[in-house]
């Protein structure tokens, strides 16, 4: 599979990622221009503006794609650990040396110019992630393979988010999406996302209520994986039954010392004891798995509050408001508020371009960075919102087609794992600016200001372009 | 892995994707398309409604001299979370306005409570400030234009009454109000109210996230302006005021004048008064405190409010009764000496001429002469009985315009207090006859009548009969005429040729002789009835109606002076020089000005 250079760079390139890129790029731009014009600027041209800055930014980003092209896909996949060790060496430098910039220290500054190594070290993971998982031997379905993931996933996020970056740390959690494909068991993706789910709002529900929830929970996916549902009902059923008498005979002999929760809590962790036993005895690992996972979530929900308090005073206010838990429009929501007025008052098509008075007169905060697609919301409409998340979601199912016709599993995981950042990032911002997701300060793909995050992105695409490229290349050379 | 489940989970996360996607949709859809509600709060956020306040209207006096002007201030508005974060110049700030730093603290930590709404600072602040102020820029701070009252005369002062903020109790009954909006508060400002008031207009300017204009909405397409108050010409005559209000000074009463021919009040006087100056500005809640504590009372207007005793002045009007009755003839005589005597007890009366007709009896003012006709009147066997007697009595001193409020333009207008049968009937416990409430002859006992009513009753005599109800307006800016009550001649119940006899009697008490000869003025016939009206606050009080010329007369007028003595002693000389300056325009007995002026009343019920 010898890439053949004679018939120029673009030869193989898949056309319609590289268009579908250029759109989103330059939409992006438009609305920079939008969100940063200045109308009494005397020199509209003057590079002291964002749209300018952005305009050689993304000069500087194409340029670098086309680096990116010219470079051998077997360069990528002995770059993959360096590159990764790399990553987290930058990262660590990051945390002891780096810029504190909205509270979150995870930036290297040169003069005017600021870089984000959380950017560059998303690639790297993803290039190492790959790398791992298309070893010869790699078995997803063995204990220690799925660790060996684990680590390469977890070491990077852990550091992030003890930069205070939380949002970015989560954007790996986004990997899972990618285990799914290589045939990770799904009965243990659906818990693990719901208890997950659990944990957010935790302070949310009574200890009784999560506890039931939890319960329900782990049997029924224990059910769904076994395929055993009688036996499982009857054991919820006997659970519920044993812990009301429980409770009832305890309010009779000691009132007060027993509440339903501690009756409930006492029959479950007994009856574990049995239900372990027989498991062992009868050889079902889904069990067993299942168990372990519930022992673990009961131990780590207590820690939730303690978790909670230890977020930073901003995070926790963001969280709260999310869920609705504190109503503060001037405060915590203001950012939301605003951005959600500023989407909501573009109406079908919008107000024009440098028509949107929310985005023009300041009232929606970073709107080039972050909130960029607020300036998309208001300007253009819902024919504009849409127009831009249609282009999001075909790049993400191209990327995923791209992985498919991959005849290596290295360039198909690491594919997989573009689509699941890009995907990611496109939930989480765009649901922070229409109040669908608490606010993490994550940029939009290809769209928001910055050129660190464009090239980051551009990089990060075009590896997976790249391999594509060989791919077709080599079956274009066989026909 | 088999190649189907590899499909299957291919599929699985394309829909996964799709899904996401489909909820972003939706949601943006429902933020878009379906919830109006964002188009509206993108509105808000963007657009500030400033209220452009009309200039108040201007009161001009009957010849079209300036009684009251609108002055151009200022208030300094804040928005509290517009304010920079980062601190101010507060210094700076207090030196441009002219404050203390105290207020401004504790005016902003006000304005805290609820930081987006606009709220004012400081109120009355002038041109020369403001124009200081606009060239610093506070963030989070404006000014609002408002005009202030201005007094060039200084006179009149419960007449014209005062501008104050609204209340709360008017916002719950007027909710076309704001809160801090001026509005008359008394005087011809709460008479007038409306049409001084003017239409509030509305800017509409776009802003930014810091509160900087940006430009006007639409390009000022929504905007209204403000449409000034209208101007009002009083039928006050500003010199005459003035010099009623200096003749006041040190007394406590009032004196109202009119011209019997339209009921426009010439002037209207109620002492003590205040200068309406006081009452505006940052100074006046001090004043108006200042005056609250004043134990004479300066706001309370006398003049249409007080309830004096008519005293000998309301023999006028029961030799009118009688003559209408038929009970008295005006060549009836009756004997007199020094007073009138009933079983044990006697009226007083002081040393004249006996026996005497009406026409001397009015000019002499003979208590023991009103004593017979008020019996007459009330003991007249055709309505069978002295109460039945006393009800047609009452009725035709109602008509006069008594024991009711006339319908001037005052909305403070008192009724004054003519006793009922139902009074009587209780205080003496149903049994009482003409002697027991004999004192009403001469205006004693329960009778309280306004200033006001005084004055037209002088205008009623002096019309022969009838009267027009007194009002304060001459004319209103774009209207042709005023409210049609002021157009109609209202008539006494007595007929037109029973007030002859009167104005003779009143004619020789001024120029023949009589109590009145003082006011006696050459050439100008003028007509008088002095009235000293006992009390139980201290000395008698002083009281004079008149009118003149006998013949046409152009000016009918009452004056009031509590605790003064007999009428002739302090109201006549008062009455008389207003007269004699509005008639002639001169004043040729300056030693009687001065007379008055340092006429000395002690008033031990004030000044305890």
């Amino acid at each position: 599979m010898t890439a053949d250079r004679s018939n120029g760079i673009f030869y193989g390139v898949d056309r319609w990622t590289v268009l579908l890129y250029v759109a989103i790029v330059l939409a992006g731009w438009v609305s920079i221009t939008a969100a940063s014009y200045d109308e009494g600027a005397a020199d509209v041209f003057s590079f002291s503006h964002f749209y300018m800055k952005q305009a050689v930014w993304v000069g500087v980003a194409w340029v670098t794609a086309l680096v990116v092209l010219l470079l051998d896909e077997r360069f990528y996949h002995m770059f993959a650990y360096p590159a990764y060790f790399a990553g987290l060496a930058l990262l660590v430098a990051a945390l002891a040396f780096g810029k504190e910039v909205n509270g979150a220290k995870a930036w290297f500054e040169f003069g005017s110019f600021r870089v984000q190594p959380v950017e560059f070290a998303k690639i790297a993971t993803a290039l190492a992630v790959a790398r791992v998982m298309s070893d010869y031997s790699f078995s997803i379905a063995r204990f220690g393979d799925l660790m060996r993931v684990g680590v390469v996933i977890c070491v990077p996020l852990l550091i992030i988010v003890l930069q205070n970056d939380t949002g970015s740390g989560i954007v790996l959690g986004s990997f899972l999406f990618v285990l799914y494909r290589e045939g990770l068991n799904k009965w243990l993706c659906i818990p693990v996302l719901l208890i997950a789910a659990l944990f957010i709002v935790s302070f949310l529900l009574s200890p009784l209520a999560l506890l039931v929830l939890l319960i329900l929970v782990c049997t029924l996916s224990e059910a769904m994986m076994s395929g055993e549902w009688r036996s499982r009902i009857i054991y919820l059923a006997v659970l519920a039954l044993s812990a009301l008498v429980l409770c009832l005979a305890m309010h009779f002999i000691a009132p007060g010392r027993m509440s339903l929760y501690g009756a409930l809590l006492t029959v479950t962790l007994l009856s574990l004891v049995g239900v372990t036993i027989y498991a062992f005895r009868a050889g079902l690992s889904n069990t067993l798995i299942t168990v372990a996972l519930f022992i673990a979530a009961m131990v780590f929900l207590p820690t939730t509050d303690r978790l909670f308090d230890s977020l930073k005073d901003h995070q926790q206010k963001r969280i709260l408001s999310f869920l609705g838990i504190v109503n503060d429009p001037s405060g915590a929501d203001y950012n939301v508020n605003q951005s959600k007025i500023a989407i909501g008052s573009g109406g079908f098509a919008g107000k024009g371009f440098l028509e949107g008075t929310q985005i023009k007169y300041g009232f929606v905060p970073e709107r080039h960075t972050d909130f960029i697609f607020c300036t998309v919301g208001e300007e253009w409409g819902f024919l504009g919102t849409m127009t831009v998340l249609t282009l999001l979601c075909l790049l993400i199912l191209r990327l995923m087609r791209m992985g498919e016709r991959q005849q290596e599993p290295f360039g198909r995981i690491y594919c997989y794992c573009v689509a699941a950042i890009l995907l990611f990032h496109v939930l989480v911002n765009v649901g922070m600016t229409i109040g669908l997701m608490p606010v993490m300060g994550i940029p939009l793909p290809f769209m928001s200001y910055g050129g660190s995050s464009l090239i980051a992105f551009t990089i990060l695409l075009f590896i997976a372009v790249r391999f594509d490229a060989s791919t077709r290349q080599f079956s274009l050379d066989k026909f | 892995m088999r190649s189907e489940e590899r499909f299957g989970r291919v599929r699985t996360l394309q829909c996964v994707v799709l899904a996401i996607f489909l909820l972003l949709a939706g949601r943006l859809a429902y933020l878009q398309l379906i919830d109006k509600r964002y188009a509206d709060l993108a509105r808000a956020n963007v657009l500030r409604h400033v209220v452009q306040y009309p200039p108040r209207g201007e009161v001009f006096d009957r010849r079209g001299e300036y009684l009251v002007q609108s002055r151009e201030c200022y208030d300094l508005m804040v928005i509290y979370s517009d304010i920079d974060k980062r601190g101010f110049d507060t210094t700076r700030l207090c030196e441009v306005l002219n404050l203390s730093r105290e207020k401004l603290r504790r005016e902003l930590a006000n304005a805290r409570m609820r930081p987006r709404a606009p709220r004012v600072v400081v109120n009355y602040i002038s041109k020369e400030d403001k124009l200081r102020f606009d060239e610093c820029n506070f963030r989070g701070f404006y000014t609002v234009y408002r005009t202030v009252r201005r007094y060039p005369r200084k006179v009149g002062g419960n007449l014209l009454g005062y501008v104050g903020e609204v209340t709360e109790d008017m916002l719950r009954r007027h909710p076309s109000y704001k809160a801090g909006d001026y509005v008359g508060m008394s005087g011809v400002e709460s008479a007038y109210e409306p049409l001084l008031r003017g239409e509030k207009g509305v800017k509409i300017q776009e802003i930014d996230t810091h509160g900087a204009i940006k430009g006007s909405y639409m390009g000022g397409l929504y905007d209204s302006l403000p449409e000034p108050g209208r101007y009002i010409v009083s039928t006050i005559d500003a010199r005459l005021q003035l010099l009623g209000e200096e003749l006041m000074r040190g007394k406590v009463g009032a004196a109202v004048a009119i011209e019997p021919s339209t009921g426009e009040i010439l002037m209207m006087v109620s002492s003590p008064t205040y200068d309406p100056d006081e009452l505006v500005g940052r100074e006046r809640g001090n004043n108006y405190m200042k005056m609250l504590r004043n134990k004479r009372h300066p706001l309370f207007n006398r003049a249409v409010k007080a309830k004096y005793p008519p005293g000998s002045t309301f023999k006028l009007v029961q030799g009118l009764i009688g003559q209408q009755e038929g009970v008295l003839r005006p060549s009836d005589t009756h004997s007199c000496h020094l007073g009138y005597t009933y079983g044990r007890k006697k009226m007083a009366c002081h040393a004249h001429a006996s026996p005497l007709d009406l026409r001397f009896a009015v000019a002499t003012s003979c208590n023991a002469y009103f004593c017979y006709v008020f019996r007459d009147i009330l003991e007249n066997r055709k309505y069978g009985g002295v109460k039945e007697g006393f009800d047609v009595w009452r009725e035709y001193v109602e008509s006069f315009g008594f024991g009711r409020k006339l319908g001037s333009d005052f909305l403070d207008e008192g009724n004054g207090y003519v006793p009922d049968r139902a009074y009587y009937d209780r205080r003496y416990r149903g049994s009482w006859n003409a002697l027991t409430v004999l004192s009403l002859s001469i205006g004693q006992d329960a009778l309280g009548c306004t200033p006001l009513q005084l004055a037209n009753l002088a205008a009623i005599v002096a019309n022969r009969g009838y009267y027009y109800i007194p009002h304060i307006v001459k004319r209103i800016e774009g209207q042709d005429s005023l409210d049609r009550r002021f157009y109609e001649r209202h008539y006494t119940k007595v007929d037109a040729r029973h007030f002859d006899p009167i104005v003779e009697g009143m004619w020789r008490g001024v120029n023949v002789g009589g109590t009145s000869t003082r006011a006696m003025l050459p050439g100008l016939d003028v007509c008088g009835k002095t009235g000293t009206a006992q009390n139980p606050h201290g000395r008698d009080h002083s009281t004079f109606l008149s009118f003149a010329p006998k013949d046409n007369p152009r000016i009918a007028i009452s004056v009031y002076v509590e605790n003064g003595g007999f009428g002739a002693t302090s109201a006549l000389p008062i009455a008389s020089l207003l007269e004699e300056y509005y008639l002639t325009d001169t004043i040729r007995r300056p030693e009687l000005v001065e007379y008055v002026k340092n006429m000395n009343i002690y008033y031990p019920s004030y000044d305890r």
